[in-house]
């Protein structure tokens, strides 16, 4: 059986997750692979979620927010970002391939970007091929 | 064995769920889940019949645990909370799964659809177990009234408020009321003076004992929430701290310059002018050329700077109605002159207005279509021997011919576009622009008037561009529901606050350097930090900063999403 | 090639009987569902548009106006009542006066005061020269047994005092050749002028030189069957012209060449083919003319709505022609000298005035344009046919 990406996608209330209600509305098409989580601000996400979600098998996940400056609790994005420069250093020392997480600014009217998106980060994971932390962890439990 | 008990129902939405996604296949792979009391599927969830569906197995089968896997909770959260409490459970014991906009409207795989979809609602399912019955809370409303922009829109609602007695501040950033009305001659399609009604609204507003008019300011600064906002207003070097309970942002729009289009030379080429220099003609009464002759034929070029990918893509909406406005208004004023209307497409779209351009048509004037892809109109200085000042040269959409207009006078139909000072405003008042630097309402169709932050409203041409009428229906709207909230005394705030577990605060404060809003202060006595829960609006930015775990975002607790994120990977698993 | 924009166009079409002007906005319709336009010769639309930006260069070297034979159906149609078959009949008045050099075509169309008074003068000298040149025999209307032959019918040739009835024939069949040798004239030069708007001043195709001779038997064909007319949805039309067209050549060919076969002193049997002939084009003409006169007046019918001075002039001047032309026929079978001369004289004063100045200047220049229009599209279109092989071959 062809290998399926299994894509985590965290979106913040306001900006992306809107986006991709948009990209609903328009009928723009994007793979099945992405599930999205809603949270209120791309701020409320930590590493937490991220690793659990890689631990939960996931092959990628992705954080959405707000462009910058945009953010509707003025400043939520830019700590997302710096949050996720850690994360990505951190995932990369446990030998998750660094492209597994990716962060993007989708707006509300940027329901095309969101399905875009959502279509290059399937194939990029496609790629990439079944993220292997799963397996690895529970061989250390 | 846990009291948890689950009712999941999951909608058809007629066939815009259904005809992509199995509803019975997903309402039968989750009804074995654990703590899963019943789960059903039905054709509108959403509909009074839906609704009494989950009302009555709340009370027959004595749930406590609701989720309905349907569309965007931003469509219809609220409709099942009221549902909930309708059955006398407390709203936030209820969690939705979007399985229209980001499943069945966006996927073309029956199988892969469904098998999205149960994975959805497996993670609704494990979410809502972790649900904790959340207190609504009220604050009392400040019946004082924000209203940014003495334009149009502005004064319109301004004067609605203020005739229901209730207080209002009207900004102006300019010197003068009226906003871009003050350089508009008549309008369209009736050819009505605008000072007709503008000097007497002007006086009304200026006169009227409820509003205050603060002429050359501008909100720096911006706190509070929906009831009770303070602004800091600054006035010349003053600053004063107003407060009030809801904002209009009626802060209108910029013409566009048409000086960096080449081809129309707009600023070069004597004789070129802006439809608002035309207005300024029309105010004295006299078109003339810049050597003071009266001008014989004059060409009107539409769609300057509006729907081109190079400039504005949106359409500004008023100027083709506007363009026919002047020819009428020339024709009277040199009636043997010609005129020549070079349009992309003629929008005649609302009352009157295709009416209006009948009646022009049979004038004097010649209807030449361009299209923006094929080629912009190039103006050119006519040479001493030719019978005209200058000439158009275009591409003429309906015969195909490239075409030479001659002309004495150009007038360029420039577009609006968002103010300069929009994005700060934006960012001031915490409401988001589009694509186009306009604000976004809440909803394009069902909620066009409110933003996303509560309490603020659009009006006029912040919004879109908008002619006069649309203007003051969208002031007067957020007028009236400005003045329902100001009627009812209270409005419900936001409960997905964050609080502090005090038992394990360590005193560290990150969390009052994260928070946006000022809202967390360190209590020195007690060593810990606490959260305002009034000022605290819910981002959870400090939750996921705090290095003990002792901040916690009601609503989105570690836990709560946590368990969504294994029900959304445990149906993947299964493959 | 830059063209400029003339709405002066605009003043000199109203004069010509254009109706409203800007009323088109161009939906297309009139011109998807014409039955005669092509994919790659676009009327009524194109020709509207370039009447309403006032390109007259382009309009000149359009001949699509000669292609539309007027069912109609695009003015039914037309969701802004903008008449575009009206507009095409208009652009055929426009181009009659733009193909004639001399100027007389533009004043008959605008000026009702020029048409009144060219056919008063020519009336005039048609009578003039019967007053003075051939007046009736003194005794015609006194002793009429005398100009009557052997079937009791009046000897047509014999009526006159002064010269013997051959040479009545001669002076008679000598007039009509004069008439035959103007129109020609007139008409020759003017389709030449019509070859050089059209095909010389097109720069945009290059007439292979073989075309002229593979093309040439359209003209012919297209003037003796009207074929084209035929593809209108409505038949009834064609039937029609088509009576009119055979009728009124069939008349002018034996008037101008066979006069004296048949305009002779003896009353021929019935089934004479002179007769027969003469019969056919007489029904051929009353019914067109009965047909028209009652949709004009009713304007019942979309092509006859509306009415030109020109097309008003034309129905009376043929009526009366035609009627005339009976009158002297049933006044020569029953033996009335006197009548059969001065209707003679009154047919001729209504039929020379007619063919001077309708076929050359006026609407019934037709004849010839239509059939050359169409060999001239059928030239142009062998032109960019061969230009697209060509290009093709290149590439």
């Amino acid at each position: 059986m062809e290998f399926e990406p299994k894509i985590v996608a965290f979106l913040c209330n306001w900006c992306s997750y809107t986006g991709a209600d948009l990209a609903g509305t328009s009928r723009m098409k994007y793979p099945a692979n992405i599930k999205i989580i809603r949270i209120m601000c791309s701020g409320r996400i930590g590493p937490t979620f991220v690793l659990k979600a890689f631990r939960e098998g996931a092959d990628g996940v992705m954080i959405c927010g707000c462009h910058p400056g945009d953010c509707h609790y003025h400043e939520g994005n830019y700590k997302c970002l710096r949050r996720y420069k850690l994360i990505q250093k951190y995932i990369q020392q446990m030998g998750i391939e660094q492209d597994r997480l990716r962060l993007s600014w989708i707006s509300a009217s940027e329901g095309k970007q969101f399905a875009e998106l959502a279509q290059s980060m399937t194939e990029v994971i496609r790629e990439l091929g079944p993220c292997d932390i799963k397996s690895v962890m529970e061989t250390f439990a | 064995m846990s009291n948890i008990r689950i009712g999941v129902y999951v909608c058809w939405c007629g066939t815009n769920i259904a005809k992509m996604v199995d509803v019975k296949q997903v309402a039968e792979a989750v009804g074995n889940m654990d703590d899963v009391v019943i789960s059903k599927d039905y054709k509108y969830m959403c509909s009074d019949p839906g609704q009494e569906l989950i009302i009555k197995d709340i009370k027959e089968h004595k749930l406590n645990r609701v989720v309905v896997s349907a569309c965007s909770p931003r469509i219809h959260e609220l409709t099942f909370r009221k549902a909930l409490e309708n059955a006398g459970l407390n709203a936030y014991l209820f969690q939705m799964a979007n399985i229209r906009e980001q499943v069945s409207w966006v996927h073309v795989n029956r199988k892969e659809a469904t098998k999205k979809a149960i994975a959805l609602v497996r993670g609704a399912i494990n979410r809502v177990r972790w649900h904790e019955p959340l207190e609504k809370r009220r604050v009392d409303v400040n019946p004082a009234t924000l209203i940014i922009g003495g334009g149009i829109a502005g004064m319109s609602a301004a004067l609605e408020i203020a005739r229901a007695d209730k207080q209002v501040i009207l900004l102006e950033k300019e010197k003068e009321l009226g906003g871009q009305l003050r350089f508009v001659n008549r309008t369209f399609p009736d050819f009505i003076p605008t000072s007709d009604f503008i000097e007497p609204m002007k006086d009304d507003v200026l006169h009227h004992p409820r509003i205050s008019v603060l002429t050359e300011a501008n909100l720096n600064e911006l706190h509070g929430y929906i009831g009770n906002f303070i602004g800091h207003i600054q006035t010349g070097a003053k600053e004063l701290k107003v407060e009030f309970g809801n904002i209009i942002v009626a802060s209108g729009l910029k013409p566009f310059n048409p000086a960096p289009m080449e081809n129309y030379g707009y600023g070069k080429l004597p004789n070129v002018i802006t439809s608002l220099e035309l207005e300024k003609m029309l105010q004295t009464g006299e078109i003339r050329q810049t050597n003071r002759k009266l001008p014989e034929k004059v060409a009107i070029i539409h769609c300057v700077g509006s729907r081109s990918s190079q400039y504005h893509e949106f359409c500004s909406s008023t100027c083709c109605m506007t363009a026919l406005k002047y020819s009428n208004q020339v024709l009277d004023m040199l009636p043997n002159s010609q005129v020549y209307q070079l349009y992309a497409d003629m929008r005649a779209m609302g009352k009157g207005c295709e009416e209006l351009y009948t009646a022009t048509s049979r004038k004097n004037v010649m209807f030449l279509m361009y299209d923006q892809e094929d080629g912009l109109p190039y103006i050119r200085k006519a040479g001493p021997k030719e019978d005209c000042n200058l000439l158009i040269e275009v591409n003429e959409k309906l015969s195909g011919e490239r075409i030479e207009v001659p002309a004495d006078l150009v007038v360029l139909m420039v577009g609006m576009e968002a103010h300069e000072q929009a994005k700060k405003l934006g960012q001031t008042v915490g409401i988001s622009l589009c694509g186009n630097e306009f604000y976004i309402e809440k909803h394009p169709k069902l909620d066009p008037v409110a933003t996303t932050t509560d309490g603020v409203y659009v009006s006029g041409s912040c919004q879109s561009p908008k002619n006069i009428s649309d203007s003051i229906t969208q002031a007067k709207a957020a007028a009236a529901r400005i003045l329902a909230t100001i009627n009812y005394g209270s409005v419900e705030v936001e409960v997905t606050t964050a609080h502090v577990n005090e038992d394990i605060c360590c005193g560290c404060q990150t969390c009052v350097r994260v928070c946006p809003y000022g809202a967390i202060s360190y209590i020195a006595d007690d060593r810990v930090s606490r959260v305002n829960e009034v000022l605290c609006k819910g981002c959870g930015t400090c939750t996921t900063s705090c290095p003990t775990g002792a901040i916690s975002s009601r609503h989105f607790t570690e836990k709560q999403i946590l368990s969504q994120i294994e029900g959304v990977m445990l149906e993947l698993m299964e493959n | 090639m830059i063209t400029r924009v003339n709405p002066g166009l605009k003043k000199d079409l109203v004069e010509f009987g254009l109706q409203d002007w800007n009323d088109c906005f161009h939906c297309g319709n009139c011109t998807a569902l014409c039955p005669l336009t092509r994919n790659d010769n676009l009327f009524p639309r194109k020709g509207i548009r370039l009447a309403q930006m006032g390109l007259s260069e382009k309009l000149a070297t359009n001949v699509d106006p000669w292609l539309c034979y007027y069912c109609g159906e695009c003015s039914d149609s037309c969701p802004r009542g903008a008449q575009p078959g009206e507009l095409m009949m208009v652009l055929r008045r426009w181009l009659t006066a733009t193909y004639d050099w001399t100027g007389l075509s533009r004043k008959f169309y605008t000026r009702k005061s020029w048409e009144f008074s060219a056919i008063g003068i020519i009336a005039a000298v048609i009578i003039a020269i019967f007053v003075f040149l051939l007046p009736p025999a003194n005794d015609l209307a006194s002793n009429p047994e005398a100009y009557l032959n052997d079937q009791g019918g009046v000897m047509i040739n014999s009526m006159v005092t002064g010269i013997d009835s051959e040479h009545f024939m001669d002076y008679i069949h000598t007039g009509d050749l004069i008439m035959a040798l103007i129109i020609a004239g007139f008409l020759i030069s003017n389709i030449l002028n019509m070859f050089l708007k059209v095909i010389i001043n097109d720069k945009t195709v290059r007439i292979p030189f073989r075309s002229y001779f593979t093309e040439f038997w359209r003209l012919i064909f297209n003037f003796g069957t009207q074929a084209r007319f035929s593809k209108c949805d409505n038949k009834s039309y064609w039937v029609g012209h088509l009576l009119l067209m055979t009728g009124y050549t069939i008349l002018f060919t034996m008037i101008v060449a066979f006069l004296p076969k048949f305009q002779i002193e003896e009353i021929t049997p019935w089934y004479n083919w002179q007769r027969i002939l003469g019969y056919y084009a007489t029904f051929g003409l009353m019914y067109f003319l009965i047909y028209t006169t009652i949709g004009r007046i009713r304007k019942s019918d979309q092509k006859m709505r509306f009415s030109h001075p020109s097309d008003w002039i034309f129905i009376v001047l043929l009526g009366l022609t035609t009627i005339s032309g009976i009158l002297v026929h049933i006044f020569r079978l029953t033996g009335l000298p006197a009548m059969t001369y001065y209707t003679y004289v009154i047919h001729l004063a209504i039929l020379v005035p007619m063919i001077l100045i309708e076929v050359p200047f006026s609407k019934w220049s037709h004849l010839a344009y239509r059939p050359f229009a169409i060999y001239f599209d059928h030239l142009k279109k062998a032109a960019r046919k061969k230009a697209a092989k060509v290009q093709f071959a290149a590439a």
